[in-house]
């Protein structure tokens, strides 16, 4: 268990000073979850109570529209969180989180943040800053929705998620930019006219 | 001074099998399923013999890159059909070998061939990735086909049957493939009782993959169908005694002792080089080949 935390302890020490006795003590509720390939993590309607820090594999978020086309909203690998908010607030979710890949992750109750600052104080600039982070990467993702091109859309994504490349289908990658597999072919294609030099 | 026998290191069963798009389904015998060291082979694929059901949709496996080694496909039973991005396609049969070398990089896809999955039937294969010398990584990408009748073909002594050279060489008979690194890569289609003789340097890592039948190596150790006997780093004679009717897939190569850096689909030295390989291939600078 304490090995398995070890990344997390490096990612939260690469934010802010804390020692590792502190972190002992915050890391105490932390749980580590396993999830099988392709398994269900969380059904839409269902309240999440925890977020995940993903410490080997791959999540996504998504939903399902009436037609029963898949939008991704988000993909989680190493490192990365992907969280469900509606659950801060007890609600119902709107989205579906499963497993892409065999995945390890840290299960963070909600109130891990406020509980965890009440012994370390700066986890609550940590706190702040990740949520300003979110909100900043939510904003350029809704202009990236409303006003990039397919190309721009994909160089991104390319920047953001150097290796899902090889992981994920292209339907997913498309899903996620809000285009077509068709029209992220013809991107990939026009990149390859220009950069490829046999 | 007399030659000494290359002596059994291990005789090991495939490991689970899992599957590579929806149309292989491999035993990995290394590098995951057994930590051995078989430089200059860097991963063995085995897919044992199965039996797929007609489907009118080939099975397979899509477009995906490869950079920093090379793949040799050899099939035993049912047809693969394989495309890359440097416009080479081909069908391969039973008793062929394609030997793509992805080098500085390539796209490919491979599906069952389409009369193949119409009809469905059993299906056998091995796939090899081949690391490839650091000064050979990123040399231009280069495709062999080598067709079954076309294999250079030693007969053995009293009807034991034949060693098929597909690289390197065999009692003076040589295998056309071209290799980057010393290697030597052969079917033995030995008779029930018929006897072979190998002889390879002490430092090349050796193994045998038993595709068909049942055989006992150096008078003793027992090896059948499906199984990996991998040798030690001492001696270099074997003894192959024939069981039954068996097919064995022969392998033994020079270690190529440069430092490793693997990611999915990459073969390098350097992390850096993976970098750059994951970077080079979102930028379109493999190519491209339709899905």
């Amino acid at each position: 268990m304490t090995a398995l935390l070890e990344p997390f302890k490096a990612y939260l020490k690469s934010k802010v000073a804390i020692t590792d006795e502190q972190f002992g003590i915050i890391s105490d509720k932390l749980k580590i979850k396993t999830f099988d390939k392709n398994e269900m993590i969380l059904m839409k309607g269902e309240v999440l109570s925890h977020g995940f820090f993903v410490l080997s594999g791959l999540l996504r978020s998504y939903s399902i529209d009436g037609k029963g086309k898949t939008h991704i909203i988000q993909f989680a690998p190493e490192q990365w969180w992907l969280s469900e908010r509606n659950g801060m607030f007890n609600e119902a979710s709107e989205f579906f989180i499963d497993a892409i890949e065999p995945t390890t992750a840290i299960a963070v109750n909600k109130d891990f943040m406020n509980d965890a600052a009440k012994h370390v104080p700066c986890m609550n600039d940590l706190n702040s800053t990740m949520l300003n982070n979110s909100i900043r990467f939510m904003q350029k993702r809704i202009n990236m929705l409303l006003s990039a091109t397919a190309e721009e859309r994909y160089l991104n994504f390319i920047k953001l998620y150097p290796n899902l490349t090889l992981r994920v289908p292209q339907w997913m990658i498309a899903s996620y930019l809000g285009i077509t597999p068709e029209s992220l072919s013809r991107v990939r294609k026009d990149l390859a006219h220009k950069h490829f030099k046999p | 001074m007399e030659a000494k026998t290359k002596t059994v290191s291990a005789i090991l069963n495939a490991p689970a099998p899992h599957m590579v798009g929806d149309g292989f389904r491999v035993h990995n015998f290394f590098p995951k399923g057994y930590k051995i060291k078989m430089s200059p082979f860097f991963l063995l694929d085995y897919n044992a013999r199965i039996e797929f059901s007609a489907r009118n949709e080939p099975r397979g496996v899509g477009v995906h890159p490869h950079r920093g080694f090379e793949t040799v496909t050899i099939a035993y039973h049912g047809a693969v059909a394989h495309h890359d991005s440097a416009g080479n396609s081909g069908i391969i049969y039973p008793g062929d070998v394609q030997w793509m070398t992805a080098a500085s990089g390539i796209l490919h896809k491979e599906y069952h061939e389409e009369q193949f999955s119409k009809k469905g039937g059993a299906f056998q294969m091995v796939q090899l990735w081949v690391n490839l010398p650091a000064k050979y990584k990123m040399s231009p990408p280069k495709y062999q086909e080598i067709k079954h009748n076309s294999i250079a073909k030693h007969t053995l002594d009293n009807g034991s049957g034949n060693i098929e050279v597909i690289a390197g060489e065999y009692n003076g008979t040589k295998g056309s493939a071209s290799t980057f690194s010393p290697l030597n890569l052969f079917n033995a289609r030995l008779n029930k009782e018929g006897k072979a003789y190998f002889d390879f340097p002490a430092e090349y890592n050796t193994g045998f993959v038993i595709i068909e039948g049942n055989i006992k190596v150096n008078g003793t150790e027992i090896a059948k169908a499906d199984q990996f006997v991998y040798f030690k780093n001492e001696g270099s004679i074997i003894e192959v005694e024939a069981l039954e009717n068996s097919i064995v897939l022969i392998l033994s190569g020079e270690p190529i002792n440069e430092p490793i850096a693997q990611y999915g689909p990459f073969l390098m030295n350097k992390p850096e080089e993976i970098q750059q390989a994951i970077d080079d291939y979102n930028q379109g600078r493999f190519g491209y080949l339709d899905e």
